[in-house]
């Protein structure tokens, strides 16, 4: 059986390519390197952490720091190894952040999508001031509007309940905004005549026809708004500190400021960081694909 | 910290999307289904409206207001007129921490935007697969916390991971966070790391709509990788990289969590940034009149980067049309 | 910006299209008038005496929790009706999280309090007087250690805490390092100290200062850019206070915080004693006897002297349990040394627990504090060998479980025998004046400022005082 040889020669990859090959696994390399530390030093004894401080292996194997903050080690245990008997309450934590993170973004999707639609299909006086201000809102920085929030939170009585941390955030997003608007736009009218010529008004149009036609763009925002909500900090920090309602970005600025009297406790820390990144690292491996190819849609544009 | 993922440019709306109501309206029909139009369109604007008004504007107000005040939240504010303003002249650390403010700042733009255009350059041209995509895009995901504590750790003076690689490169260890010097490049260090990913795409996205043609026709007439890359890409580029050059500034001048979490302001105040510094003036010392002051300071220079950034990209609609 | 674009088709009167606008004006109107009339609600919320419920409890220390939490078990049996919530936040971010606690209304009921904090909670009425429920329940504020009730007297002339332990401070030296430097322990218990040339104190930690080539600090060829040991271990600048840093030296020299001991109006860091103190501390650092503040970060003084690092530290007797563990190295303690009056001096400390104004308990609270302050829970910590508590009869068990560890306690005690104590400078504005005061001594310590800036600082820091001691 003759194989039919191309004919191109092999040529050797030029010098550039290879530079640009190892300047490639140098930015790899330093984007994973810190995850696999974290891992490393989170089975790590933390104790020993500074008898071999540049193994690139752990240091006494054990699981100890993760038994640590999730609380289940004793505080013998904990301080055996350097901990300081403090705990990571992680699924008390973690429901607070699903709770606060998925209520969030239940607002912001659904009621930006109500008002993208207004923006982009609707016509109604008024509306291109409207859109303005809602731009302005994208250029203010948000601790100019949070300490005057946290005072309206005080006065309403909301510090330290799931309300206070959400509601800034519940109802609008100039982002999300923007981002389906632009979407909107995009739908040829077509289908909306068709739909209108049948009778239905508006109303229906949008929860019958377009909502059902941006299942894609609308899941993408879900999980772009999910991702930031989960990664609040400051907001969450100043009115949600109580135990009952604190998110894990939260939590785990506390669990590192119950350092004990000595050494910190790197592996505990390092084990707590790791569990407060899990959740989002999963929804990273399941929904990769769209959001690494949301990134740029509206940024172009 | 960027909060906001990508700002679409407003410069380019909708094209005449509507088809300019139908061609035959009587009169009356047209206005009644306008007018109901209007009222559902109110309706559906009416929750983010609400969210605005409640949790923007209102803030707006009353923050602006409370600048001109003294008030430490325990007794009722007391007016007190310019007095705020006038103190800020005076305020050595506010002086400082807008300087800590604008070195950080400035170096966190310089290093993330050149690494970023570098990386996109290579992805553009290496390879375009999701997975290195989905690679460098990860640091972003997860919190500043996360982030800051994790180079806390490596960044750590005794035992720290890259000060092992230093000392067994031959070279002294470095007091990252320790060193007044170093505390902010540190800092904006981190931040880079986190951002790069990100900033690396939305540039990406951006060489990806430079036609290919382009390129084919300069290197028919032998220009090199080099040439193209500083004739073809950048120029044609200006508006992302304006767009991202003005998305990292506004981001930037709001670091706020990881100082939170590694130095707290230290050492002495090397790293005391402006929202660390209200949050200190609000909460600490109980100065919120001061404090929104300095806020409102900030408030109006980010609006001037964003006023800047209209111009430029007005001016700069993409040199390909 | 959107270019404008003609609203088609909207040729109607102008009335109808107002109207619209006229609803979105009436409805901005409606919420700005809601929210504005639930808006500038100030002060805090009046509590309630109620006797029963969950109490949260705040503390720092990680070492006292579980002797704690042993007196929170045995007092819920005693009070079936009460329970405690013990929650521990690291001691840099304690006062923060209690500010803003305060701030949003949900102060704990109970916390531990320091002296030099107080001020500002009970100037601004969130902490409760306890003169009465003192009175009530006939508490004999004579069964505590000398100083320790005083230290909680309010400017005001109120209690606003039960003291419940003291401490002082001392030196911890690693045994084997001084035995190799041919330092005995009744030398280094008769270390003298002065601002010009440091004394025998400077001498010994320039002996136990080792470079990397073995030669001692008060050797020839003794590198000080390549130090391995240093004589004088060092973890911050020390602030307004210098608890564990130069106090005891300051002191030493006759200078005082303040014009009184407590709730003075002026501060004294413009007084060339302290100035010359602070040089000389600093100058430790260009000798190479102590390590830069830069290197400080992230690492405390105990893990230090564990590694070898540090020969000496100076600590509170609050770590005794801290160095105790440390395993791989022998400790000892030595009480600091005496200075030019010939006498030594040490911070003295006591801390107590507040009640919050705003809490719904305090009637379970007050139970709580009381029972903290008592005999049965001193003693349960007591025996855990944390802290010295501050009830006089149950001293002796602190003492004996800390000699158990082979410290030399006396190091610690004496200054209450010998009335070398010297009280916590209270005051009013004690953040904004920490904050001051911090930032100056960093820079002094790190050398981007001289120990005579500190003059202009101490006119800052009165300036604070006496605009907060006005507002009264």
């Amino acid at each position: 059986m003759t194989t039919v040889q191309k004919t191109r020669p092999r040529v050797r990859p030029p010098l550039g390519k290879i530079f640009a090959w190892i300047a490639m696994g140098a930015f790899m390399l330093i984007t994973i390197f810190p995850f696999y530390w974290m891992l490393r030093t989170a089975l790590s004894n933390g104790a020993l952490l500074a008898t071999d401080p540049s193994s690139l292996l752990p240091v006494d194997f054990t699981f100890g720091a993760f038994e640590r903050v999730l609380g289940i080690a004793t505080t013998e245990e904990a301080q055996a190894q350097g901990g300081s008997g403090a705990s990571l309450n992680f699924w008390g934590y973690l429901f607070n952040s699903v709770i606060v993170a998925t209520a969030i973004t239940a607002g912001q999707v659904f009621f930006g999508a109500l008002a993208a639609y207004a923006f982009a299909r609707l016509r109604w006086p008024g509306r291109n001031a409207v859109f303005f201000l809602f731009l302005l809102a994208l250029m203010v920085p948000p601790i100019f509007t949070q300490l005057p929030n946290f005072l309206l939170m005080r006065d309403l009585g909301l510090i330290n309940t799931y309300a206070g941390i959400v509601l800034p955030f519940f109802f609008m997003t100039p982002f999300a905004i923007f981002f389906l608007r632009q979407f909107f736009m995009g739908i040829s009218t077509e289908v909306e005549e068709a739909a209108r010529l049948d009778g239905a008004g508006n109303i229906r149009i949008f929860f019958r026809v377009i909502l059902p036609m941006s299942s894609g763009p609308l899941a993408t925002l879900a999980i772009l708004q999910y991702i930031q909500a989960w990664n609040e900090y400051f907001w969450p920090l100043l009115v949600g500190s109580d135990e009952s309602v604190r998110v894990l970005t939260v939590a785990l600025g506390v669990f590192r400021s119950q350092t004990p009297q000595g050494q910190p406790d790197w592996a505990g820390m390092m084990a707590a960081a790791l569990l407060a990144a899990l959740p989002i690292l999963l929804i990273f491996v399941i929904f990769s694909r769209k959001i690494v190819n949301s990134i740029g849609f509206s940024g172009i544009k | 910290m960027s909060t906001t993922t990508s700002v679409p440019t407003p410069a380019s709306p909708a094209p005449a999307a509507h088809a300019a109501g139908s061609g035959s309206p009587r009169r009356n029909h047209h206005s009644k289904a306008a007018r109901k139009q209007t009222w559902i369109a109110l309706a559906f604007v009416a929750p983010s409206l609400f969210g605005f008004a409640v949790f923007y504007l209102w803030p707006t107000i009353r923050g602006i207001y409370i600048s001109f005040t003294d008030y430490d939240v325990f007794t009722s504010p007391v007016f007190t007129g310019l007095a705020n303003y006038a103190r800020l002249f005076s305020d050595e650390t506010f002086a400082n921490s807008a300087r800590a403010t604008i070195l950080y700042v400035l170096i966190n733009i310089l290093l993330q935007t050149t690494l970023a255009l570098g990386l996109a350059v290579l992805m553009h041209r290496l390879t375009q697969s999701t997975f290195v995509r989905s690679i460098v895009i990860l640091p972003y995901l997860i919190a500043n916390v996360v982030v800051a504590l994790v180079w806390f750790w490596m960044l750590d003076f005794q035992i720290g991971i890259v000060n092992q690689g230093i000392q067994w490169l031959g070279g002294n260890a470095i007091a990252f966070f320790g060193d007044e010097t170093w505390a902010i490049p540190t800092i904006a260090l981190v931040n880079t790391w986190r951002h790069l990913g990100y900033t690396a795409l939305l540039i990406f996205a951006g060489l990806q709509t430079i036609p290919k043609d382009v390129y084919e026709a300069a290197r028919t007439e032998g220009a090199s990788e080099w040439q193209m890359f500083w004739r073809i890409t950048v120029p044609l580029l200006r508006p992302v990289l304006a767009l991202v050059l003005v998305i990292t500034m506004i981001g930037s001048f709001q670091v706020f969590d990881t100082v939170a979490v590694t130095t707290s302001g230290g050492p002495a105040d090397a790293t005391r940034v402006i929202q660390y510094y209200i949050f200190d003036l609000a909460f600490q010392r109980l100065d919120f009149g001061y404090a929104s002051a300095v806020s409102v300071v900030l408030l109006v220079v980010l609006a001037i980067i964003a006023a800047v950034q209209l111009r430029l990209t007005r001016a700069n609609e993409s040199d390909l049309n | 910006m959107t270019p404008r674009e003609r609203t088609p088709g909207n040729t109607s009167p102008t009335s109808r299209r107002r109207a619209p606008r006229r609803l979105l004006a009436g409805a901005a109107a409606l919420v700005a008038a809601a929210v504005l009339t639930g808006c500038v609600q100030s002060g805090t919320a009046e509590g309630a005496y109620g006797e029963t419920g969950n109490l949260s409890y705040w503390m720092w220390d990680s070492n006292q929790v579980p002797a704690y939490q042993k007196c929170a078990d045995a007092f819920e049996i005693d009070n079936p009706e009460i329970t405690i919530s013990i929650e521990q936040y690291g001691y840099d971010d304690y006062w923060n999280k209690l500010m803003t606690s305060f701030v949003a209304n949900s102060a704990p009921d109970v916390f531990v309090d320091h002296s030099s904090k107080y001020g500002d909670y009970s100037s601004r009425g969130l902490i409760e007087n306890l003169d009465d429920l003192i009175l009530a329940d006939n508490v004999d504020m004579s069964q505590y250690v000398e100083g320790t009730a005083e230290l909680w007297q309010g400017p005001d002339g109120h209690q606003y805490g039960l003291p419940k332990d003291w401490d002082t401070v001392a030196l911890f030296y690693n045994e084997d390092m001084t035995t190799e430097a041919g330092i005995t322990a009744e030398e280094l218990g008769e270390m003298t100290w002065n601002p010009e040339d440091g004394g025998s104190y400077e001498q010994v930690i320039a002996s136990l200062t080792v470079d990397e080539n073995g030669v001692r600090g008060n050797e020839e060829g003794f590198d000080k850019g390549n130090v391995e040991t240093y004589g004088l271990g060092l973890d911050d600048s020390g602030g307004g206070y210098g608890q564990v840093t130069w106090a005891m030296l300051a002191a030493t020299t006759g200078w005082t915080y303040m014009d009184t001991p407590t709730w003075g109006s002026e501060f004294n860091y413009d007084d060339p004693r302290f100035q010359a103190t602070i040089g000389w501390w600093r100058g430790l650092i260009d000798k190479g006897y102590m390590p830069p503040l830069s290197q400080t970060v992230g690492t405390a003084l105990s893990s230090k002297l564990q590694v070898g690092a540090y020969a000496m530290v100076t600590d509170g007797s609050w770590n005794i349990n801290t160095y105790d563990k440390l395993q791989g190295v022998n400790l000892n303690t030595a009480p600091t040394p005496v200075g030019v009056e010939g006498k030594r001096a040490s911070t003295f400390n006591s801390l107590a627990d507040s009640i919050s104004v705003s809490s719904t308990q305090k009637g379970a609270a007050w139970e709580w504090v009381k029972y903290l302050g008592s005999i049965e829970c001193q003693q349960v910590v007591a025996e855990a060998g944390v802290v010295f508590p501050s009830i006089t009869a149950v001293d002796t068990i602190a003492e004996e479980k800390f000699a158990q560890t082979g410290f030399d306690v006396s190091a610690f005690t004496t200054h209450i025998d010998d009335k070398t104590t010297v009280l916590f400078p209270l005051s009013e504005a004690a953040v904004e004046i920490g904050a001051v005061m911090t930032n100056s001594m960093d820079k002094v310590m790190s050398f981007s400022a001289e120990p005579s800036s500190l003059t202009a600082t101490d006119a800052a820091v009165n300036k604070l005082l006496s605009l907060e001691q006005q507002k009264e």
